[in-house]
C-alpha cells in the first residue's frame, strides 16, 4: 500500500514537472516569454546558476566589479567583493512596465556595456539589507 | 530574416525583416531611429551570453534587442 502510495506522488511529480516544460517550452503569457529572452541571452555560465540559485553574475565592462543579479523587479543587484560577498545593492530599471525576464536583462547588457552610465543613474543601498532570496520558477 | 526585439509590457514584440529586402531594410532602419531616439537602448549578441550596445542601425545583425531607457529604482 506504502508503495503503491509512494510510486503515485512520483507520478504526480513527475507529471507536475512535465507541465511545468511544456509551459515553459509552449507558454505564451508575458512573464514566461521574460524568461525565455533572458535564458536566450545568458552565458551557459549564468543560465545555470540562474536555474540552480535564482541569480546570475556578470562582470562589469569597466570596473572589472561582479555584480549578482537575483530574481525581481527592483533593489535586486549585489555588487560582491573581492571574496564574492555582497558589500553594495545597487537599484536601477528600466522605465515603464516590464515583465522580470526582461528587468534583468536590461540589468545584465547595462553593467556588460555600459557600467558607469548604469551606476550612474541607479540608487545604491546598504548591503546590511542583504537579498533575500526569492522564489525562482525553475525550468 | 533578421529580427528586432522590442521589450514591453507583453514581454517582448518582434519584427522580423529580410535583410536583403531594400524596403524592409529601410523600414527597419525608421524603427531603428524612432526607438533610440525615445530613450531605448541597442544591443546585439556578439557571443553566447556576450552582447554589445550598438548606435547605428545594423542591418546584418540577427536579433537586435531594445530596451528602455533605464532609471534609478
Amino acid at each position: 500500500m506504502l508503495a503503491l502510495r509512494r510510486r503515485a506522488r512520483g507520478a504526480s511529480r513527475l507529471s507536475a514537472l512535465r507541465e511545468l516544460y511544456r509551459n515553459f517550452l509552449c507558454g505564451d503569457d508575458p512573464e514566461t516569454r521574460g524568461l525565455r529572452l533572458l535564458r536566450e541571452w545568458l552565458s551557459p555560465l549564468q543560465r545555470d546558476q540562474f536555474d540552480t540559485f535564482g541569480y546570475f553574475e556578470v562582470t562589469g565592462c569597466h570596473s572589472g566589479i561582479r555584480y549578482r543579479i537575483h530574481s525581481g523587479r527592483s533593489a535586486n543587484i549585489e555588487q560582491l567583493d573581492d571574496t564574492g560577498r555582497p558589500h553594495v545593492g545597487w537599484c536601477f530599471v528600466p522605465s515603464g512596465y516590464l515583465v522580470q525576464g526582461d528587468i534583468m536583462l536590461a540589468q545584465k547588457i547595462a553593467l556588460e556595456t555600459s557600467e558607469r552610465a548604469a551606476l550612474a543613474i541607479a540608487n545604491r543601498f546598504p548591503p546590511s539589507s542583504t537579498i533575500a532570496p526569492r522564489a525562482h520558477r525553475r525550468f | 530574416m533578421a529580427t528586432h526585439i522590442v521589450m514591453d509590457h507583453s514581454g517582448d514584440s518582434r519584427h522580423r525583416f529580410d535583410p536583403r529586402d531594400a524596403d524592409a531594410v529601410a523600414e527597419a532602419e525608421r524603427r531603428f531611429r524612432q526607438l533610440t531616439g525615445a530613450g531605448f537602448t541597442a544591443a546585439v549578441r556578439t557571443a553566447a551570453g556576450e552582447s554589445r550596445r550598438i548606435d547605428t542601425f545594423d542591418p546584418t545583425a540577427e536579433e537586435t534587442l531594445f530596451f528602455p531607457r533605464l532609471i534609478g529604482g
